[in-house]
């Protein structure tokens, strides 16, 4: 429940049966969200604000079938879970670079990496960001997406797992561990 | 994983960190993903709205129930036409008078009484497409004739026998056949109905001995006990529980019929005697009313001249002046109008 006093299950009911107004109520809840998620993640805001519409853009194609079994946020980050690994894919693909493995963090910041940023901007942004978030890019990938997917979507340890197509334990180590990297890179920082 | 688990306050204090960090943060997605989107939503729910929407928001059983009370209200309606159609015919038209089925009663025509006979007619407004009957080869046998035409025939050839009867039975004949074609089906149905009526009123003048004197009120041609005049002048209103005395009752359907034939002479006569220029009939239907009906403007006049009722309404509330209009005939409305007629 929001605001507005319904739900989002029930804005995408709404929606799904032609309501406009339900899904902009849904966007703006939800926008700041997925939109963290993935700039966090890909580091690189083109890349974020293609993937930020396509994701919404298959939300809004898929109203129609949205059954509320799931909580909407985790059905959420789900689509932009299963975008972003496409893109970062795609991107392999045409930089022939298949051999790398989605896990090799260096890899992931190359591709996505912000042309439009140089070192100084990136240092710039970096203070006004603060240290955490500085720390947060340092995090190997599947740790810093387990910590987004808790910390932005609100969504619980099983939910994670299941979005990243992983174990329950594996999920709850990546989320611990990452927690852990956060913690002593701000000792670091301060 | 050799790692101690961070305990719940150190996750919250990691985690309110970010939250705080991240509030400061001033990246925001771009207005024209914002845009798009929001512009592709809005067409998809058009989309939607224009193939489900009917159905899905609302109103979707109203919009079932048309289907079918539809088809109920149209064949409401027609069968309500249709029944108009069928009765208003009966409601405007009288019951056929006994000389629509003249057109099979063959007219002598007497050399004697032609000239009068035409006169008359000239004077007689009729309908335009009425037409004179030629001379016709004598009558045939009457066991050849049906149980109507045998009760109208010698009516119409006793009248021949004097010029006054002679000219009512031209004019009968003459008018025939406007009358038959401005008749519906209904009122034919009337005529056989009437003829029949005559047949049983003959049989009841036998029965209580009126036919032994012939009415004071017939012409001087119609003599013989057997004469259809006599058959025809006692009314049926004499089986009636309100039924007037029989000479009473036979004056008035006199009356009638002399008016619905245009016997205009023998109308007068019958005018000039004591009785009840409104008498009715079994429908209701007064002298002036069937005079109406059979387009005998000189008879309506004759009979708003003795003072009948121009608004004498039959059993079924047509006045005489909407069967006039109804049937067409300008001038007995007017006369009807200039009467007092609404």
């Amino acid at each position: 429940m929001t605001v507005t006093g319904e739900s989002d299950e029930t804005l995408m009911g709404r929606y799904g049966r032609g309501d406009a107004a339900a899904f902009e109520l849904l966007y703006r809840r939800h926008e700041m969200r997925i939109w963290r998620y993935l700039v966090r993640n890909v580091g690189n805001r083109a890349t974020a604000d293609e993937l930020m519409q396509e994701v919404w853009f298959a939300v809004a194609r898929d109203a129609a079938r949205y059954e509320p079994t799931a909580r909407f946020t985790s059905w959420l980050f789900t689509i932009a879970h299963n975008r972003m690994i496409d893109s970062i894919r795609t991107s392999r693909r045409q930089l022939s670079l298949e051999t790398l493995g989605y896990e090799s963090e260096s890899v992931v910041r190359q591709l996505t990496a912000d042309p439009c940023s140089g070192p100084l901007a990136a240092a710039v942004a970096r203070d006004q960001a603060g240290a955490l978030l500085h720390a947060l890019e340092q995090l190997p990938v599947e740790q810093r997406e387990a910590f987004l997917l808790q910390v932005e979507g609100d969504l619980s340890v099983e939910e994670i797992a299941a979005i990243t197509d992983s174990s329950f334990e594996t999920t709850k180590s990546r989320l611990r561990y990452a927690r852990t990297k956060l913690r002593e890179l701000l000792k670091e920082h301060a | 994983m050799n790692e101690i688990p961070p305990n719940q306050d150190q996750a919250d204090e990691v985690d309110n960190r970010y939250r705080r960090e991240s509030a400061l943060d001033p990246s925001r997605p771009s207005e024209s993903v914002r845009r798009a989107v929001l512009e592709h939503a809005t067409q998809l729910a058009a989309e939607r709205s224009a193939k489900n929407g009917p159905a899905q928001i609302g109103a979707a059983r109203p919009a079932a129930n048309p289907r079918w009370w539809r088809p109920t209200a149209f064949g409401t309606l027609a069968a309500a036409a249709l029944a108009g159609l069928l009765i208003i015919p009966r409601l405007l038209a009288p019951d056929a008078p006994l000389v629509g089925a003249l057109p099979t009663a063959p007219v002598r025509p007497n050399a004697a009484s032609t000239a009068a006979s035409r006169a008359e007619i000239r004077e007689q407004p009729q309908d335009a497409t009425a037409d004179v009957r030629p001379s016709s080869p004598p009558p045939p046998e009457e066991s050849a004739l049906q149980p109507d035409e045998r009760a109208l025939k010698p009516r119409v050839s006793s009248r021949n026998e004097g010029t006054v009867a002679d000219s009512a039975a031209e004019i009968d004949a003459k008018n025939a056949p406007a009358k038959v074609q401005s008749m519906t089906n209904a009122r034919s149905t009337a005529a056989g109905g009437g003829s029949e009526t005559d047949a049983r009123r003959a049989q009841t003048r036998g029965a209580t001995g009126i036919s032994a004197s012939p009415p004071q009120s017939t012409a001087p041609t119609a003599q013989s006990a057997g004469s259809p005049r006599q058959s025809v002048a006692p009314a049926a209103s004499s089986a009636a529980p309100t039924a007037p005395p029989a000479r009473l009752a036979d004056s008035a359907a006199e009356v009638r019929r002399a008016a619905e034939i245009g016997a205009v002479p023998e109308l007068q006569t019958l005018l000039g005697q004591q009785g009840d220029i409104d008498a009715r009939d079994e429908s209701g239907r007064t002298a002036l009313m069937l005079a109406t009906l059979s387009g005998q403007a000189r008879a309506v006049d004759l009979l708003l001249a003795h003072g009948a009722d121009p608004n004498a309404a039959d059993a079924q509330g047509v006045t005489p002046l909407q069967a006039a209009i109804a049937g067409d005939r300008p001038a007995i409305a007017a006369a009807l109008r200039r009467a007092g007629a609404r």
